[in-house]
């Protein structure tokens, strides 16, 4: 009360003009901060920008329909392949070193022998073509996808999905996950959209060079419009995570909700601090418990690993076409490249097995499908440029590092993923997040390996978006 | 007054102390063991067989069947070869392969020097021992030991070979010449334990030119070769007279070499800094960081997971071809990524490259060539044999297109007996092969100073 009477005084001690001052820099203080806030309360977005990626010159009008398409093989390709694998030249492994100088060789020969006599090819296109394919052509490119209609929609709410994949993963990934989001009857279903991004599988590749994520970002953003969804959720996981991301980030109004199993978070001030802090006072910088133990050591759990882990990475951003040459004409140098991840992404330790864990939790079948959709598409070479022209120039300087993700978010954060996110770090470029769990088990390619537990936290996320 | 002295003598006494522990240390290893299972209960066969190159229809047939089933892709529009090796030359370098390309002539050519192989620490090693046919009266053919690199082998050094054996200018030292190849690469086996890294490799190799009667000798190397020719003369300093290399990474990066990056271009003068220095690692962080990443791809994934990068190079001999003369090309100069046929026949030959390519192929040796990265950089940078310095002669030939530019203040933090640093006139990192004129004069100039010196 006191201190109310000295400002007062001092107040009406003042001559005019410093009155005037005084009250006019008040209110110019107090408009740039209701203009920061609101600034940051304001969704922003990034530009959709445009391409064209097909051979040659751009026509001038392009066909926009939508053609059913059925994945088939022929005795030609199956026997083609087996002398291919008939003539493979296998290396004696060093004695000892499990899947720690990669693919271990004499575990390969197993796999491959499993290939060769047992694998049914064609039983497994009709697994394959169990859901209706299409293709249209978006940008100048062929994109492929898959449409899965529910089959019991009465009193249900019938929601749009699209499911990214990633590298070196496809659109069946999903296939196991697929009947838990499609055919449950609880209330809500989801009607859902598989498409291959462009380079993969049965999408055409770019013939021109600079196809990013962004790209691929806008093409599945006019596949959702050309199909009729104005509103949508998405779901995706390594290069999937990244477009749906991005996706997010160009039309928020058409995304009802975004969820990952995988995020990568900005390196900055607050993650350097969350580091050095983190290990001794977790909850000061907003780690969890569980976080700590996934994260801690960070050198040895992180960088190393990282650095370890990463030698794919920097050889397919850098030479894509020397490295997928080999790959691509030799089908056991294909399978021991891409089982590889699918065996030390799923777990680390799996480097220390003498089968690399491989089995454990995927049927071969299953793997070999997979790689013989690389096979059989000729597109490892396409999609290793991907890494390419994701990293050309500086990654944190493009447009979308440095606009944050305002539709609702929801997170899994599995076990044995590659690099964990905690939820603080998360927070940083994604502004919405609803739903954030810890799962008790699964790596990398968590639809594939967990296709429940993804599901229901999927399904749990969505629920809450919707308010139901 | 008193203060400032201690101080002083101290810091003195510390240089002193840390000057007379580098002078003393002598690497060391033991004695390895490299072949399959257990090493037996007899003694090891010291025979040395002789060995030539061989092929026949078969293999031929074999190849010709692989490369006419390759499924290529089309490089990106305009992409030369900033994405790899280019698609479509490619196609181009392969239809030479297949239809003109004549192996046999080619390994009747390898074998015109003569081949040996000989069983050291339970591994097969191959290598030439080409003996001069006349040597000048009064004086001795020099032994010296020539170790090639990776994605190279001892056919790099077929141009420079005669240059030093059979020299045209009569005051010309003249050598007798041994070019082992690394096990694991060629026709050399490859280790079947985990470990063998390139000081195992130096120590196989001192108990080759051993067992063939040498004393002393010279060694000669570039890319691995320089490592495991550098780590030759750290095992044994009184054994290898004089070190010659073309290529030389720092390993231990010091106060001199942080400082020069800093200030090298303001001051080049204080650092020894000529023009082509300063023009070759200015912008620093382009020069040296981003050009390190963009290349190093291929170390990056065969210093982590060489079995499975190496499995589809071995079944398919376009694959392999991609992967190695890609290299032939940016590593001969950067500039070449920009060409749509990567320059690579500008400096050598279709027959030379794919004679190259050849080896490794017949021999299946791709995935145990990339193991000697893991071996090398598994367990990081900090091997003990990169901390330690060099006394022996040492000779340098600074190649301007080299993948890593070492300016003379940065050999000589290594290399303590820097006899000669010549800056050549042209050439990149397979200098023997693509400069063996300029190589050979070098290697005479230097060795000749330091027998020089030696006499004195």
């Amino acid at each position: 009360m006191e201190r109310l009477q000295v400002l007062k005084g001092t107040f009406c001690s003042l001559d005019a003009f410093q009155k005037q001052l005084l009250i006019g820099s008040a209110v110019a203080a107090g408009g740039i901060l209701a203009y920061m806030v609101q600034k940051r309360r304001q969704v922003k977005s990034i530009p959709l920008g445009e391409g064209w990626w097909g051979a040659g010159e751009k026509p001038l009008s392009e066909d926009d329909q939508i053609y059913p398409f059925k994945v088939q093989t022929s005795d030609e390709e199956i026997e083609d392949l087996h002398e291919r694998i008939d003539r493979t030249r296998y290396a004696d492994p060093l004695e000892d070193s499990c899947f720690q100088y990669g693919f271990n060789s004499t575990h390969l020969k197993k796999v491959v022998s499993y290939w060769r006599h047992t694998f049914d090819w064609k039983k497994q296109v009709e697994v394959l073509n169990k859901y209706p394919h299409f293709k249209t052509k978006i940008e100048g490119l062929d994109v492929h996808f898959i449409h899965v209609r529910p089959p019991h929609r009465d009193n249900q709410k019938v929601l749009p999905l699209m499911l990214v994949h990633g590298w070196p993963g496809s659109f069946y990934e999903f296939y196991r996950i697929l009947p838990l989001l499609t055919e449950n009857q609880d209330g809500v279903v989801f009607e859902v959209i598989c498409p291959s991004i462009p380079g993969y599988a049965f999408s055409e590749a770019s013939h021109k060079q600079g196809f990013n994520s962004l790209a691929a970002a806008r093409i599945f953003l006019t596949l959702m419009e050309r199909l009729g969804f104005s509103q949508f959720y998405l779901q995706g996981g390594d290069w999937g995570s990244l477009i749906t991301t991005n996706m997010s980030q160009m039309k928020p109004q058409c995304v009802k909700g975004l969820h990952l199993n995988m995020c990568t978070s900005n390196k900055g001030f607050k993650v350097m601090l969350s580091l050095i802090v983190g290990p001794y006072l977790p909850f000061l910088v907003g780690l969890s418990r569980e976080d700590v133990r996934r994260l801690f050591p960070f050198f040895e759990k992180n960088v190393w690993e990282i650095l370890k882990e990463s030698g794919y990475l920097h050889i397919q951003a850098t030479k894509p076409d020397t490295a997928g040459c080999g790959a691509n004409d030799s089908p056991v140098g294909l399978a021991a490249y891409i089982l590889e991840k699918f065996s030390t992404w799923t777990d680390i330790r799996n480097r220390d097995l003498e089968d690399g864990g491989l089995e454990r939790k995927f049927s071969l079948d299953d793997l070999l499908t997979n790689v013989m959709i690389y096979w059989t598409t000729g597109s490892i070479v396409s999609s290793m440029r991907f890494y390419k022209e994701n990293f050309k120039g500086n990654p944190d300087n493009r447009v979308n590092a440095k606009t944050g993700i305002f539709v609702p978010t929801g997170l899994a954060a599995f076990p044995n993923e590659l690099l964990h996110c905690p939820k603080s770090w998360a927070q940083i470029r994604y502004r919405n997040i609803q739903s954030y769990n810890y799962m008790p088990r699964g790596g990398h390619f968590a639809a594939f390996e967990e296709p429940q537990l993804l599901a229901n936290d999927f399904v749990q996320f969505v629920k809450k978006v919707e308010k139901f | 007054m008193f203060t400032e002295l201690l101080v002083c003598l101290l810091i003195g006494g510390l240089i002193c102390f840390l000057v007379q522990r580098s002078r003393k240390q002598v690497l060391k290893t033991e004695d390895g063991w490299w072949g399959p299972g257990a090493p037996p209960d007899g003694g090891e066969d010291v025979t040395i067989y002789p060995f030539k190159v061989s092929t026949n229809d078969k293999e031929l047939e074999d190849l010709y069947t692989r490369i006419d089933q390759t499924r290529p892709v089309p490089s990106l529009e305009d992409s030369q070869f900033n994405y790899g090796f280019n698609s479509q030359y490619l196609q181009k370098v392969v239809s030479y392969w297949r239809h003109d390309f004549d192996w046999r002539g080619q390994v009747d050519k390898l074998n015109q020097y003569s081949h040996f192989k000989t069983n050291i620490e339970g591994v097969n090693i191959h290598y030439l021992h080409v003996k001069p046919k006349k040597v000048p009266v009064g004086s001795a053919a020099i032994p010296l030991i020539m170790v090639h690199g990776w994605p190279g082998s001892f056919y790099e050094f077929y141009g420079l070979i005669p240059l030093l054996t059979e020299p045209t200018e009569p005051h010309d030292l003249v050598f007798e010449v041994v070019c082992p190849s690394i096990p694991g690469y060629g026709f050399s086996e490859a280790p079947h334990k985990k470990g063998f890294d390139s000081v195992c490799a130096a120590h196989i190799f001192h108990k080759l030119m051993q067992r063939l009667g040498f004393q002393q000798f010279y060694a000669h190397g570039g890319d691995w070769g320089w490592l495991v020719t550098t780590n030759m003369a750290q095992l044994q300093p009184k054994t290898v007279r004089g070190l010659h290399v073309n290529f030389a990474p720092p390993s231990k990066p010091g106060l001199p070499m942080a400082l020069s990056i800093m200030l090298g271009n303001r001051f080049p003068k204080l650092f020894g800094f000529t023009d082509m220095d300063v023009q070759r690692l200015y912008p620093c962080m382009d020069k040296l960081v981003v050009e390190s990443i963009k290349e190093s791809g291929y170390m990056h994934i065969q210093a982590t997971k060489p079995d499975t990068v190496g499995r589809g190079l071995n079944d398919s001999p376009v694959g392999l071809a991609a992967y190695i003369l890609e290299k032939f090309s940016t590593w001969t100069s950067r500039d070449f990524r920009n060409l749509e046929d990567g320059g690579l026949t500008r400096k050598f030959s279709l027959d030379d490259l794919l004679t190259n390519v050849m080896i490794y192929w017949t021999s299946g040796c791709i995935v145990s060539s990339m193991r000697f990265y893991k071996e090398n950089f598994g367990k990081g940078l900090n091997a003990p044999h990169s901390k330690m310095t060099v006394f022996v002669p040492t000779g340098f030939a600074c190649f301007p297109n080299e993948l890593m530019h070492t300016p003379k203040l940065w050999v000589k933090q290594k290399y303590r007996n820097l006899v000669t640093f010549t800056p050549m006139a042209r050439g990149g990192h397979f200098a023997a092969m693509e400069e063996p004129q300029l190589m050979a004069e070098d290697i005479q100039k230097f060795i000749k100073l330091v027998e020089k010196k030696k006499q004195q």
